[in-house]
C-alpha cells in the first residue's frame, strides 16, 4: 500500500467556452424559470433539475444516481434567445471590431505588414509568456490597424466604432446589435487572430457573444430553508430566473412579429440581467438588487476581494482539528509545551493506523472510553472514533467502548484524544512571522486556558489581556516530523530578521536575575534551596563559610543553570556606557560579564544577558550547544527567576516616586525657568529680531528653539529626580535592568510630564488662534501648546490633563493607521516575494528560473545563523578557541 | 570586439573537453576579435571563451570541407573555456553570431557574481590571496577575508591554522540551506516590524533645517517605486578643494539653488502703462543670495521679447512687452514669474553643513536633479546621492538604482532603530532591479507579471487576469506557491520541494 502523495497537477490549461462546448457539457436544457413545485420537488427542466445536483438528503441526482455528498453537481444550459455580450470582453470586442474589416473580416493590415508584426508576436508562447509583453505587441499591431480607414483586402470604407458604456456599440450613431457583432466576428480567420494575442487553437472572438448560457450546478448554489419552512434563493439563481423569463419573452415577441422597438427593449433587458449576472458592479449601470435592497453577489463578486473565493476559500480554508481560547500565562511549563484545557482535549483527535505494533494500546485507549480517566482521576486519552478499512466511521461511547475495544484490528484507525507529548501547532494573530505559529508538546491542564511559558510571549506577540490563540491538531505522521523538527519552540529561538534570540525572559525574569547578580548577594542555604527546588534538575552551588553558616552567592545560584563548557565576556546594558569604571558598580571588573566553563564571575545578568532580541548568553547557548540546551536554560531561567523573586519579593507603588520637597522645588524651578526662556523667546520674536535658521522661516525657527527648551526641561527634571531615586528604587531597578519601563518614564512621573506634541510640533489646533478658549487670541506661551509642568505624581492640571489627551489621542490615531497601512505593504510583499528560493548552489530563483541573486545575500550565510548578520563572529571564536587552548 | 552566439549544450561540452580546438561557425566574425561568449538558452551567457585565431574557409586550406558543410564560414581557434553564467539583460541574442561593441559585454562581464558589491581593484589583496586559498575547502565572505588576513600576520601559523579549521567548520553550518522559502522570509523580516514603525512623515534627520520622509511612509515608497518621492532631497558632496572653505560652498549653493524671480522680488503689472515692475525684496534677495544685476543678467536673454529698463535708484525693473498688448502683458508676466535667474531646475533650496565625521562640507538639498548636479564642476560625482531611486536609475543605471534602493531601505529601517538583516533588503532590492529596470512590489509590477494566472488573481485584479487567460489559453505550470495551494498541493519550496519514498524495509527472501 503506497500513501502520501501519488499524483499532482502538473498544469490548468484556461480557455473560453465554446456555444458547442457548453451544449455538450450540458445534462439539461433549462426552459422554465421556476425552482420547485407545490410540494416542494424540483421542476423538471427548471433551475433546480435534479440532472443539475441534488441538495437536499434523500434525493439521487438524475445524471451520476449520486447522493448529496457524492454528486459533484453537473451543469445545465440555457438558450438565449437572441445574442447578447460578454461584458467581461467589451473592450477586446471592441478592439476585434474597430482592427478588423467590417464586411470581409480580416485584419486591417497589409501582407507586407502582416508578414513583418508575425514574427514579432509568434516570438511568444502564448500559454506559457509574459501576457503582459503580449498585450504590448498585439496593442500595437490592432492600433496600427485600426487607424486604416480602408480596408486593404477588399477595399471596403471603414466606419468608426465607439462603445457606448458599458454594452452598446455605436457606428457613426448607429446601434450595431450583439447580432450583427457575432456576425462580424465570425468572418475573422484563424490566422488573423494571433495579432489580437487571442490563441485560436482555445479561443474564438464570437465566443465573446453569448448564444448559449451555461448554468452552475445547483450545489454552486444552494437554497436555504429557513426556519419558516421558507425557502430562499441563491443570488445566482434569481439572476438564472430573470434571464429565463426575459428570453422567453423576447422569444415570444421576435416569433410573433411584435414591433421593433418592444423587441429592441427586451433584447436590452436582456443585455442587462446577462451582464449583472456575470458582474453586479459594472459601472454605468445599476446593480441588480434583491427584493430587501441589497445589491446581487453574482459571479464576480463571488471570486473577487478578500471575501472573495479566492482569496477566502482557496488561499485560505477553515479547518478542523483546531481549537481557540483566552491564553494565560503557566512558568512551569517548558517554553516547548502548551497548556490544553482537558474540554479542548476530548475534542481534538489524531488518527492512529493499528498495526501490530501499537495494537494492544490502541485497543486500551478505545477501552477506557472518550470520557476516560485513570484512578486519581486524571485525564486519560480515549478515542472517539474508530473507522473500519472500508471507511464507516463508528462513535466511541461509554457504553460500547469495550465491545469496540475488541472489535479492532490491524489496519484499523483509531481517532485518539490528545494525549500529553502530543506535537501541535499554536498560533496567534496576525501571523507577521513564522514565529507566529510554533509547534508545542501538549501538557493536559485543568482550567480553561491555554497556557504557555512567558518567554514565548515575544515571537507571538501576545500579552494575556484577553487574547485569543488558535491550536491546530497535526494528523499526518510526515507533518508531524516536519513540525518536531522545523516548526519547535527551540528551533525558532534565533529569529531570521536579524539572526539573534527573539526568546528570552520578560520583566520580572529580568528584574529577578538582576537582582539575583547584582553586587552578588549572599543567601543562607535555606533560601538556596528553596529558589532552586524551582528548577529541575538543581544542584547545590559551591557555598562559602560566613560566620560559620553556609551561605551562597547569587552569581554562583545563577552559575548552577548555566550549562558547562560555556565562556564568555561582554558588557552588560546596565555598564553599556561606561569605558573604565560602572558607576552602578563597586568593582572595575564588573563593567564586564564574565562565564567561564558555566560559571558565572562577574558583571550583572540583566536585558543584554536574557532579554528578546538581545539575549547574549542564549545565543550562544544555542550556537554552541544546540537548541535543546538553549531552550533547557530558558526553562531553568524563567523557573529560577520566578522562584527567586517570589522569594524576595518586588513591587512597586506611587511611594516610590517620593523625593525630597527640596527636588520637588527645584523641578518646579526648572519648569518656570523654561517657560520664562520661551516668554522671553516669544518676545523676541514679536519684535522681530529673531534670527531665523538657514532655510527656515522665523516662525519655524521659534518653534524648533521653544521644543529644545522644553526638552532640555524634562531632561533636566528627569536628572533632578533620578538623583534622589536610587538603584534600591524598584522602578529605577526595572529601568536600569531593562525589564520594564526607560528612565524617561521615571522622569515623567516624578520630574515633569513635558511638551505633548501632535505631528512633531506643538499643539496648535483648537479655536481660532488658541488652543482652547482659556488663552487670549494669538497666545503661543509655553501652557497655551500643551507644556504640561506638572508630573503624573503631583497630577495634571485640567488644561494640561486635556493637552495630554490629544498628544495621546495622536498616538492611537497613528496606531490604527499604521497597522493597516504595514499590513498591506506586507501582503504585497509577501505576494512578490512569496515565490523566491535557495537552490542546491546557493542561488536564489523565481518560479520560471530567473536568477534573482547569484549568492544568497552576497555571501550565501543564513541570517538566521549570522551573528547579528555578520558571516562569523571572530573575535568569539578567537576567545573561545583560547579558552579552549588554555585548558 | 567581442562576439556572442548560441550553440547547443553538447557541442560546446564536447569543446570543454578538449580546451583548445578549431570551431567553425556558420557565420561572419570579423577580425581582432579576442573574446566569445556562448549562450544556450538565449537568456544567459554559459560559456566565455578566448579565441586565438580566426581564419576565413578558403577552398583548399586544410579547413576545406568541400561538399555538404559549404554554410561554414570561419574557422576559430578557440584555448580556454569556462564556464560563467550571465543573464543577458539589455541585449536580444539572435541564434546566429552577433556582435557587441566590447563595452556593451564588458558591462554585463563586470558584474562578478562572486563579488559584486566590491569591483574587485578596490579589494585588498591580502584578504583576495586568502579567500582564494582556501577556495577550495570553504567560501570566505570578502568581510571576513580582510579580517582573517590582518589575523594571519599577527598569530602563529598553528594557531591560525587552527583558527581556519573552526571558521570553515563555524561557516558551513551557518550556510543557507537550499531550498529555503528566502523571499518569504525576506518579506516577513521587512514586513513584520512595519507596525511598530512611526508614521510620522516629518522628522529632522541629521539636518534641522530639511524635512525628510522617513519611518514606514518612506518605505513604502521606497518599496512602491514611485516616480519621485514625497519629499526628494540630494546630499552633495563636494570635490576636496572646495569641501573645507565656507565661502566656496557658499558659491556652489547659489549655482545650485533655483530661484526664480518671483522668489525674490514682487512683480506688479500696470494695466493702464501696459508694463510690469519688478520689484525685489531685500529680505528674500538676501536669503537666497541673489543680487540686484542678478536679475538684470537673467533678464538681458529675453530682449526679444520684452525691452527692459533698469532704474538703478530705486533698485527696480521696468519690463514692457515688445508690442503693447495686453495679451503679450499677460504672457511676459507669467514667463517673468517663472523665469529662473539662477540654479539647476528641481533644487528647490540648498543647505551646506559641515559633516561631523569628516569635518567636510557638505550640501543637503530640497528637491533632486541628479543629472543637473552632476554636470556642476566642483561636484564630487561619486559621492553624491539623491533619494529619488528612479533617477538614480535613469541617470546612473540598474546596478546603481539596486544598490539606492538597498541603502535607502537600510537607513530607513536603521533610522527606527529597527534590526533588519541587510541579506533580506538586498533581496528586495535584486528582485525589484533584475529584470533590468525598477519594478514595484504590487500588482503594478512583481505581483502584476507573475507567470502564473491563479497567482494573480488570488492577489488583486481577480476577473482580469482569468478573462485574460481564457483568451490567450494560459496554462499555469504550478510551479509557484500560491497556485498550488489553491489547488491543494504541497508548495515547490523547502521540504516541498524534495521527495524522499521510504520503500520500507526489503524484503527479507
Amino acid at each position: 500500500m503506497t500513501t502520501g502523495i501519488s499524483k499532482r497537477i502538473s498544469s490548468i490549461q484556461f480557455a473560453l467556452l465554446s456555444p458547442d462546448e457548453i451544449r455538450s457539457m450540458s445534462q439539461v436544457k433549462v426552459i422554465t424559470a421556476d425552482t420547485y413545485d407545490d410540494d416542494g420537488y424540483p421542476i423538471e427542466r427548471g433551475l433546480m433539475d435534479l440532472h443539475m445536483g441534488v441538495i437536499e438528503p434523500g434525493l439521487k441526482c438524475a445524471t451520476c444516481f449520486g447522493k448529496v455528498d457524492e454528486c459533484p453537481g453537473h451543469f445545465g444550459h440555457i438558450e438565449l434567445a437572441m445574442p447578447v455580450v460578454h461584458v467581461g470582453f467589451i473592450k477586446e470586442i471592441k478592439i476585434f471590431l474597430e482592427a478588423t474589416c467590417s464586411s470581409c473580416g480580416r485584419i486591417k493590415l497589409t501582407l507586407d505588414q502582416m508578414e513583418k508584426y508575425k514574427h514579432k508576436i509568434e516570438r511568444f508562447d502564448f500559454s506559457l509568456s509574459d501576457p503582459e509583453n503580449i498585450g504590448l505587441v498585439s496593442k500595437r499591431i490592432t492600433d496600427d490597424a485600426t487607424r486604416r480607414k480602408i480596408c486593404p483586402h477588399c477595399n471596403a470604407p471603414q466606419k468608426t466604432v465607439i462603445l457606448d458604456k458599458p454594452t452598446t456599440f455605436r457606428e457613426e450613431g448607429i446601434k450595431v446589435t450583439p447580432k450583427e457583432i457575432r456576425e462580424r466576428l465570425e468572418r475573422i480567420p484563424n490566422e488573423d487572430l494571433l495579432f489580437f494575442g487571442m490563441n485560436s487553437t482555445v479561443a474564438r472572438p464570437e465566443w465573446m457573444v453569448l448564444t448559449v448560457l451555461p448554468v452552475p450546478p445547483i450545489n454552486v448554489r444552494p437554497s436555504i430553508t429557513l426556519e419558516t419552512g421558507e425557502r430562499s434563493e441563491d443570488d445566482l439563481t434569481h439572476k438564472l430566473v430573470d434571464i429565463i423569463r426575459i428570453s422567453q419573452r423576447l422569444r415570444e415577441s421576435r416569433d410573433n412579429g411584435s414591433p421593433q422597438l418592444i423587441i429592441e427593449d427586451l433584447w436590452d433587458l436582456l443585455q442587462f440581467h446577462v451582464t449583472t449576472y456575470f458582474d453586479n458592479q459594472t459601472a454605468g449601470i445599476p446593480p441588480a438588487r434583491h427584493r430587501s435592497g441589497r445589491p446581487l453577489k453574482t459571479l464576480v463578486q463571488r471570486l473577487k476581494g478578500k471575501d472573495g473565493r479566492f482569496r477566502s476559500n482557496l488561499s485560505g480554508k477553515r479547518v478542523n482539528f483546531s481549537a481557540r481560547t483566552v491564553i494565560s500565562p503557566e512558568p512551569f511549563l517548558s517554553v516547548n509545551e502548551v497548556g490544553v484545557p482537558e474540554k479542548a482535549a476530548r475534542e481534538l483527535t489524531i488518527p492512529v493506523i493499528v498495526t501490530q505494533f501499537n495494537i494492544e494500546s490502541i485497543r486500551e485507549i478505545v477501552r477506557v472510553g472518550p470520557e476516560a480517566r485513570d484512578e486519581f482521576n486524571r485525564y486519560q486519552a480515549g478515542a472517539n472514533y474508530i473507522i473500519r478499512p472500508d471507511g464507516r466511521r463508528i462513535k466511541v461511547t461509554a457504553q460500547n467502548a469495550e465491545e469496540n475495544s475488541k472489535k479492532i484490528d490491524i489496519t484499523w484507525t483509531v481517532e485518539r484524544q490528545l494525549m500529553e507529548g502530543d506535537i501541535v501547532l499554536f498560533n496567534r494573530q496576525p501571523s507577521l512571522h513564522r514565529m507566529s505559529m510554533m509547534a508545542h508538546t501538549v501538557r493536559i491542564m485543568q482550567g480553561q486556558t491555554f497556557r504557555f511559558n512567558l518567554a514565548v510571549c515575544t515571537p507571538y506577540n501576545a500579552d494575556f489581556d484577553g487574547d485569543e490563540m488558535n491550536l491546530h491538531v497535526i494528523q499526518k505522521e510526515e507533518a508531524r516530523a516536519e513540525a518536531r523538527i522545523i516548526m519547535k519552540v527551540q528551533e525558532q529561538i534565533m529569529s531570521p530578521r536579524f539572526g539573534g534570540p527573539i526568546i528570552g525572559g520578560i520583566h520580572d525574569h529580568i528584574t529577578s536575575m538582576f537582582l539575583l547578580t547584582h553586587k552578588n548577594p549572599v543567601f543562607t542555604e535555606d533560601e538556596t534551596v528553596h529558589m532552586l527546588s524551582y528548577v529541575e534538575p538543581a544542584k547545590l552551588p559551591e557555598f562559602h563559610l560566613v560566620d560559620g553558616k553556609k551561605m551562597f552567592s547569587g552569581r554562583d545560584i545563577f552559575s548552577s543553570i548555566l550549562p558547562d563548557g560555556l565562556n564568555l565576556k561582554y558588557k552588560s546594558k546596565l555598564c553599556s556606557g561606561a569605558t573604565e569604571k560602572c558607576e552602578y558598580e563597586d568593582r572595575p571588573e564588573d563593567i564586564f560579564v564574565t562565564i567561564d566553563n558555566g560559571k558565572m564571575t562577574t558583571g550583572t545578568i540583566d536585558e543584554t544577558s536574557l532579554g528578546p532580541f538581545s539575549g547574549v548568553i542564549i545565543d550562544k547557548i544555542f550556537r554552541s550547544l544546540g537548541p535543546e540546551e538553549a531552550s533547557k536554560f530558558v526553562d531553568r531561567m524563567t523557573r529560577l527567576a520566578v522562584g527567586f523573586i517570589t522569594m524576595r519579593g518586588f513591587s512597586t507603588g506611587i511611594t516610590d516616586y517620593d523625593i525630597p520637597k527640596m527636588a520637588v522645588e527645584r523641578i518646579k524651578e526648572i519648569g518656570r525657568d523654561a517657560e520664562a526662556k520661551i516668554d522671553q523667546l516669544i518676545k523676541v520674536y514679536k519684535d522681530g529680531l529673531l534670527e531665523s535658521l538657514p532655510g527656515r522661516s522665523v516662525e519655524e525657527t521659534l518653534e524648533i528653539e521653544i521644543l529644545r527648551i522644553t526638552g532640555e526641561a524634562r531632561d533636566g527634571s528627569g536628572s533632578v529626580a533620578s538623583q534622589y531615586l536610587g538603584m534600591t528604587n524598584p522602578s529605577v531597578i526595572m529601568a536600569r535592568s531593562g525589564a520594564r519601563a526607560k528612565m524617561l518614564n521615571i522622569a515623567e512621573v516624578a520630574g515633569m510630564v513635558g511638551q505633548q506634541s501632535v505631528r512633531g510640533g506643538r499643539i496648535n489646533r483648537g479655536y481660532t488662534d488658541r488652543t482652547l478658549p482659556h488663552f487670549k487670541r494669538g497666545d503661543i506661551g509655553a501652557a497655551a501648546r500643551g507644556f504640561v509642568i506638572s508630573s503624573y505624581k503631583s497630577g495634571l492640571n485640567p488644561i494640561e490633563y486635556f493637552m495630554h489627551s490629544i498628544g495621546g489621542r495622536e498616538g492611537l490615531v497613528d496606531i490604527a493607521v499604521r497597522t493597516s497601512r504595514s499590513g498591506y505593504m506586507q501582503r504585497r510583499l509577501i505576494n512578490a516575494f512569496e515565490d523566491l528560493k535557495v537552490d542546491d548552489d546557493r542561488k536564489v530563483q523565481d518560479t520560471i528560473g530567473s536568477i534573482v541573486q547569484f549568492t544568497y545575500g552576497e555571501d550565501g550565510i543564513d541570517p538566521t545563523r549570522s551573528d547579528s548578520g555578520e558571516s562569523l563572529d571572530l573575535d568569539y571564536v578567537i576567545y573561545n578557541l583560547d579558552k579552549r587552548g588554555k585548558k | 570586439m567581442i562576439i556572442i552566439w548560441k550553440d547547443k549544450k553538447e557541442k560546446v561540452e564536447d569543446l570543454l573537453s578538449r580546451k583548445s580546438a578549431s570551431y567553425a561557425v556558420d557565420f561572419e566574425v570579423p577580425d581582432g576579435i579576442t573574446e566569445g561568449y556562448i549562450t544556450i538558452d538565449g537568456k544567459t551567457i554559459a560559456y566565455r571563451l578566448k579565441i586565438t585565431g580566426n581564419e576565413k574557409i578558403r577552398k583548399g586550406s586544410k579547413y576545406d570541407f568541400e561538399k555538404k558543410k559549404t554554410d561554414l564560414k570561419r574557422i576559430l581557434q578557440i584555448t580556454d573555456v569556462k564556464q560563467a553564467i550571465i543573464p543577458i539583460s539589455r541585449f536580444e541574442i539572435k541564434l546566429k553570431g552577433k556582435t557587441f561593441s566590447g563595452s556593451e559585454v564588458t558591462e554585463h562581464a563586470k558584474v562578478d557574481p562572486e563579488m559584486r558589491s566590491v569591483s574587485k581593484n578596490k579589494m585588498e589583496s591580502n584578504a583576495v590571496k586568502l579567500i582564494e586559498e582556501y577556495g577550495g575547502k570553504f567560501r570566505i565572505p570578502y568581510g571576513l577575508g580582510v579580517k582573517l588576513s590582518k589575523l594571519k600576520s599577527e598569530m602563529p601559523k598553528k594557531g591560525f591554522d587552527e583558527l581556519m579549521e573552526t571558521v570553515g567548520v563555524e561557516l558551513g553550518k551557518r550556510a543557507i540551506d537550499p531550498y529555503e522559502a528566502v523571499g518569504i522570509i525576506a518579506a516577513q523580516s521587512i514586513g513584520e516590524p512595519g507596525t511598530q514603525m512611526t508614521m510620522r512623515t516629518f522628522h529632522f534627520a541629521g539636518v534641522r533645517e530639511m524635512n525628510v520622509t522617513l519611518g514606514l511612509p518612506r518605505l513604502i515608497e521606497i518599496v512602491d517605486a514611485r516616480r519621485t518621492p514625497s519629499t526628494p532631497s540630494m546630499e552633495i558632496h563636494l570635490k576636496p578643494k572646495y569641501a573645507s572653505s565656507q565661502a566656496a560652498v557658499m558659491n556652489i549653493i547659489k549655482k545650485l539653488e533655483n530661484t526664480t524671480i518671483n522668489d525674490v522680488a514682487d512683480i506688479i503689472t500696470d494695466t493702464v502703462e501696459l508694463s510690469i515692475t519688478i520689484r525685489p525684496v531685500p529680505s528674500d534677495m538676501k536669503e537666497r543670495l541673489v543680487d540686484f544685476s542678478d536679475i538684470v543678467v537673467a533678464l538681458e536673454g529675453e530682449s526679444s521679447q520684452m525691452s527692459v529698463a533698469v532704474n538703478e535708484e530705486s533698485k527696480e525693473l521696468i519690463v514692457k512687452p515688445q508690442q503693447e498688448t495686453f495679451k503679450k502683458l499677460y504672457q511676459v508676466q507669467e514667463q517673468l514669474k517663472t523665469k529662473s535667474i539662477k540654479g539647476v531646475p528641481g533644487i528647490k533650496r540648498a543647505i551646506g553643513r559641515v559633516d561631523e565625521k569628516s569635518g567636510e562640507w557638505l550640501i543637503f538639498t530640497q528637491g533632486s536633479n541628479l543629472k543637473g548636479v552632476l554636470e556642476i564642476e566642483e561636484i564630487d560625482a561619486y559621492n553624491t546621492t539623491t533619494n529619488d531611486i528612479t533617477e538614480i536609475a535613469e541617470n546612473l543605471g540598474i546596478e546603481a538604482a539596486r544598490n539606492a534602493i538597498f541603502k535607502e531601505s537600510l537607513n530607513t529601517l536603521q533610522e527606527q532603530g529597527l534590526e533588519v538583516d541587510m541579506r533580506h533588503l538586498m533581496l528586495v532590492a535584486d528582485m525589484m532591479t533584475f529584470t533590468g529596470s525598477v519594478r514595484a512590489v504590487g500588482r503594478q509590477g512583481i505581483s502584476g507579471r507573475k507567470s502564473s494566472v491563479l497567482a494573480r488573481a488570488a492577489f488583486e485584479i481577480t476577473t482580469k487576469h482569468l478573462l485574460r487567460a481564457g483568451l490567450m489559453g494560459e496554462v499555469d505550470t504550478l510551479t509557484g506557491v500560491a497556485e498550488n495551494i489553491i489547488v491543494g498541493q504541497p508548495i515547490t519550496l523547502g521540504t516541498g520541494s524534495v521527495n524522499l519514498v521510504y520503500k520500507g524495509a526489503p524484503k527479507k527472501e
